[in-house]
């Protein structure tokens, strides 16, 4: 191996890797540059120290020229998506107003050059990260860079990518640090998936110190939508035509006409304000008291805004994702909801629109020709379980309801109450939702 | 961070030191099978993850020692059962019994308690209980005076009741569609049943008993305050799984320096074998058990099947990423894992190369999928063999332990209220253990 050369990619060699439609010859096609000049600025030398650098790091992701069209949306060019992650710290704002050091995940954005990554997306976490979406059939190369934890320079943690839940796992990819590699700060590890036969809610988190990494917030949901989303037929059985399926029930009976993914989570405030102060953590004492819905107590639920722009976060958005609802008078809402609480257990409600399970853990409940969906008004959801819920607004007088927690203590941000995990679901007149 | 935690790792480290030297044993059920059983409340102390020392109470085998959790009842369905109790904890623990969810159970001798008859703590008078194992599957027991403080003090265990039918075969597991060829017969562990019914088969079997402790209370039955406690306001930090604490749990069973903890939670299995997974939780919180991997087929709750009907089989079972385990219920379920559909050969396999047993066909000789970042970049795990191919090898950094010598892919799996994976404080501990899942190549030991 020569010397480790200070290069990053050209723009355009930075659109190909990261859109997988623009053709290349090669199959696979990588290149290394140079990231860690921020993280030694960061520690007070403020010197660029290229030529000293070991770590580097290439985003992977092959061209899809097979010809296959795997997902089956007509477009043989279109099945592999790839992500280019980073794992690092920020910070988030709790609707009374509390901001809290955070770890987590965010998106390279196109425009950011290759060699700038580390500088330019430091301090850049959001809660949660970034919501990655994919087409059954699709294969997913997920690039993970960890850019360090910039506002704790004593640490030296690795980061890792957890699928959790996904099928027949490698655990290569699994994320576990016992079991695989996990990236250090200033290199890039790549994940892959087949999402064959995958469909269904899932989410995935950072499996190294989980209980810290998860509880600081790196978070994050992905789904697989059903190949059945390609069967046109089907999808005009609805009324209107459905959105989508949320699994392969060949009958159309998890169609949908709208859909949100809800990530139910929780902060300890001292956890956090014992993180940023370089203090023991107290993980026996861990108890939230800051329940979020996509990263966000009541009524910031209901804020389209971005959020979390906050002098510690630099003015950057870090909470990015609402929990709004809206649907018009006869849709299906298929409500993806995960819990990924490290200490609480969360019950769920809607009322006054009929909900119905139909699918738990990323699984169509069926058995066999044995249909196992039920209708409830409640639904209990561990940590580290999803549920696919449907609600039917079907004769659903317009006007709003709310999907919340039924365990009132949940209902807080901090000692602030009518806050937590509470959000709205708006049904419009069927004619429309207007402006 | 934690500083300590490096110290929860290299005890796992010895940990898998022993459990490699001793060719993969020890991944099973261990408890007492008959119909007649001699337990006595003992008191006595047991080692947390930390390396702390806590006192317990709990129930012996006869003239042995407390254990945590009590003996594990290996019962016949049909079989009439005796469970004789003495009282040999001191004088302030109060009167013991034991209470037998989902049996009815006729108790002679002792004094009448609240729940069923007591022993008082004189070391002599006998409580006899008796019930009939009418059907099969997964139950606990537990003390039934005072369970808010003598369930938290270690009074606890689990009863496994196996099927009189159907009769267990030397068959390997089925091949699933897809997938290559069973090994020959000799190597694979033999087909047994959970239930009465053939689709409750599976290959091997592992108990994971979900406890936890807050150590407070213990602390004030050590220094004589029993008084002191407060039963409505415990607090639990330390949480077990077979009264072990990670990195413990994947340590062998019976081993010399946990003479009061006997049990282990260490799943090991083949690619294509079906696992019954029997949970149990017992004392103050819900876990969320979550299985990398793959996910489980939830086949029976609390001793009874998920069926429709008599004979319709576990029709009503459903597939589960993480199982919720409420205190004092019981879960059974089956897993399996090939390794289908992931888009590269797991073995590494070349097109012409011979298949794997239950290897998933469609994936056979595929490219692995990524260019792994150089050694510098990462950081590897002590169960990661250095190649990312079951049953591969290859190089290991300086300072690796070297623990997964067969080439295993190991998953954790663990509650995913993930405060629970420590140790009064201290990460990683608590509620962890992993599957290792090894090729058919690494034997393991039949059951």
């Amino acid at each position: 191996m020569g010397p480790v050369i200070c290069d990053g990619m050209s723009h355009a060699e930075k659109g190909f890797l990261r859109n997988p439609s623009r053709k290349k010859e090669a199959v696979m096609r990588w290149k290394r540059f140079l990231s860690i000049v921020a993280l030694v600025s960061a520690v007070g030398l403020g010197i660029g120290v290229c030529s000293m650098a070991q770590s580097n790091f290439m985003v992977q992701c092959p061209a899809d020229n097979d010809g296959i069209d795997a997902d089956g949306d007509g477009d043989p060019t279109n099945d592999i998506v790839c992500k280019h992650l980073t794992a690092g710290d920020g910070f988030a704002t709790m609707a009374d107003g509390t901001v809290m050091y955070t770890f987590g995940f965010s998106e390279v954005p196109e425009d950011v050059p290759p060699g700038q990554v580390f500088a330019l997306r430091q301090v850049k976490a959001e809660l949660p990260g970034p919501t990655i979406v994919l087409r059954e059939g699709q294969e997913l190369y997920l690039n993970l860079t960890n850019v360090g934890m910039i506002n704790r320079p004593d640490l030296f943690d690795t980061h890792s990518v957890h699928w959790h839940g996904i099928p027949n796992s490698g655990s290569i990819f699994d994320g576990l640090p016992e079991s695989a590699p996990t990236v250090k700060i200033g290199a890039t590890f790549p994940y892959y998936y087949a999402t064959l036969g995958k469909e269904g809610t899932y989410f995935y988190h950072c499996h190294v110190e989980v209980t810290e990494h998860m509880q600081m917030g790196m978070i994050g949901q992905i789904y697989v939508l059903p190949r059945q989303d390609q069967d046109m037929v089907l999808r005009s059985s609805g009324n209107p035509p459905y959105a989508g399926f949320a699994y392969n029930d060949g009958d159309g009976s998890t169609g949908y006409h709208v859909s949100k993914a809800i990530q139910l989570a929780g902060f300890d405030s001292r956890f956090h304000a014992q993180h940023i102060a370089i203090q023991n953590l107290p993980f026996a004492q861990l108890k939230d008291d800051y329940h979020l819905m996509n990263g966000r107590g009541y009524p910031d639920t209901i804020n389209p805004n971005l959020l979390g722009a906050s002098p510690e976060n630099n003015g950057h958005f870090s909470q990015r994702m609402d929990a709004r609802i809206q649907a018009r008078q006869g849709e299906r809402v298929l409500l993806r909801v995960h819990n990924i609480s490290t200490t609480h257990l969360f019950t769920v409600r809607v009322l006054g629109i009929p909900m119905k399970v139909v699918g738990i853990d990323g699984k169509l409940l069926r058995n066999g020709s044995k249909d196992l969906l039920y209708e409830t008004s409640s639904l209990t959801i561990g940590g580290g379980q999803a549920a696919d819920l449907l609600l039917d607004t079907t004769g659903v007088p317009p006007g709003t309801y709310f999907f919340y927690t039924t365990n009132l203590s949940e209902l807080i941000n901090g000692q602030e109450e009518r806050g937590g995990i509470m959000t709205e679901i708006v049904v419009c007149p069927a004619s429309g939702c207007g402006t | 961070m934690r500083k300590s935690r490096w110290f929860g790792l290299a005890l796992g480290a010895w940990a898998m030191l022993e459990m490699t030297t001793a060719a993969w044993t020890q991944a099973k059920i261990i408890g007492v099978e008959g119909t007649s059983f001699d337990l006595v409340a003992r008191q006595d102390r047991i080692t947390l993850g930390d390396g702390d020392s806590m006192l317990m109470w709990g129930f012996a085998l006869g003239e042995g020692r407390m254990q945590y959790p009590g003996p594990t009842l290996i019962l016949r369905q049909g079989d009439t059962v005796t469970v004789t109790l003495r009282n040999s904890l001191p004088r302030e623990a109060g009167n013991v019994s034991i209470v037998f969810p989902g049996h009815e159970v006729t108790a002679s001798g002792g004094v009448e308690g609240v729940l069923t008859r007591e022993a008082p703590p004189d070391n002599t008078t006998v409580v006899t209980y008796t019930f009939t194992a009418t059907r099969p599957g997964t139950y606990v027991y537990h003390s039934g005076t005072r369970p808010d403080l003598q369930v938290e003090m270690g009074l606890v265990g689990v009863i496994v009741v196996r099927p009189a039918n159907p009769t267990p075969t030397p068959d390997c597991p089925p091949v699933p569609q897809g997938h290559n060829e069973a090994p020959p017969r000799s190597l694979c562990a033999g087909t047994k049943f959970a239930y009465d019914h053939p689709d409750t088969a599976y290959d091997r079997e592992f108990l994971i008993l979900m406890t936890d402790m807050d150590p407070r209370v213990h602390r004030l039955v050590e220094f004589g305050r029993i008084k002191e406690i407060d039963t409505t306001n415990f607090f639990q930090t330390v949480w077990f799984a077979n009264g072990r604490n990670f990195p413990d749990t994947i340590a062998n069973a019976q081993v010399p320096w946990l003479p009061t903890q006997p049990y282990n939670a260490l799943f090991l299995m083949h690619p294509g074998e079906r696992l019954l997974v029997r949970m149990a939780t017992l004392g103050r919180d819900p876990h969320p058990l979550h299985f990398h991997g793959n996910h489980v087929r939830v086949i029976a709750k609390d001793g009874v099947l998920l069926s429709s009907g008599l004979g319709a089989g576990p029709d009503l079972s459903y597939e589960r990423y993480t199982v919720v385990v409420n205190p004092c219920e019981t879960v059974d379920a089956i897993y399996t894992w090939t390794g289908a559909l992931m888009g590269w050969d797991i073995y590494g396999h070349a097109p012409g190369d011979p298949l794997a047993p239950y290897e998933f066909i469609g994936d056979h000789g595929a490219n692995f999928p990524v260019i792994l970042p150089s050694r510098d970049d990462v950081k590897f795990g002590q169960l990661y063999s250095g190649s990312p191919f079951l049953g591969g090898e290859g190089f290991l950094p300086p300072e690796h332990a070297g623990l997964n010598v067969g080439g295993g892919f190991f998953y954790m799996w663990h509650s995913h209220t993930e405060k629970e994976l420590t140790n009064n404080n201290v990460f990683p501990g608590g509620l962890i253990t992993f599957l290792g899942v090894v090729p058919w190549n690494v034997p393991l030991e039949s059951e």
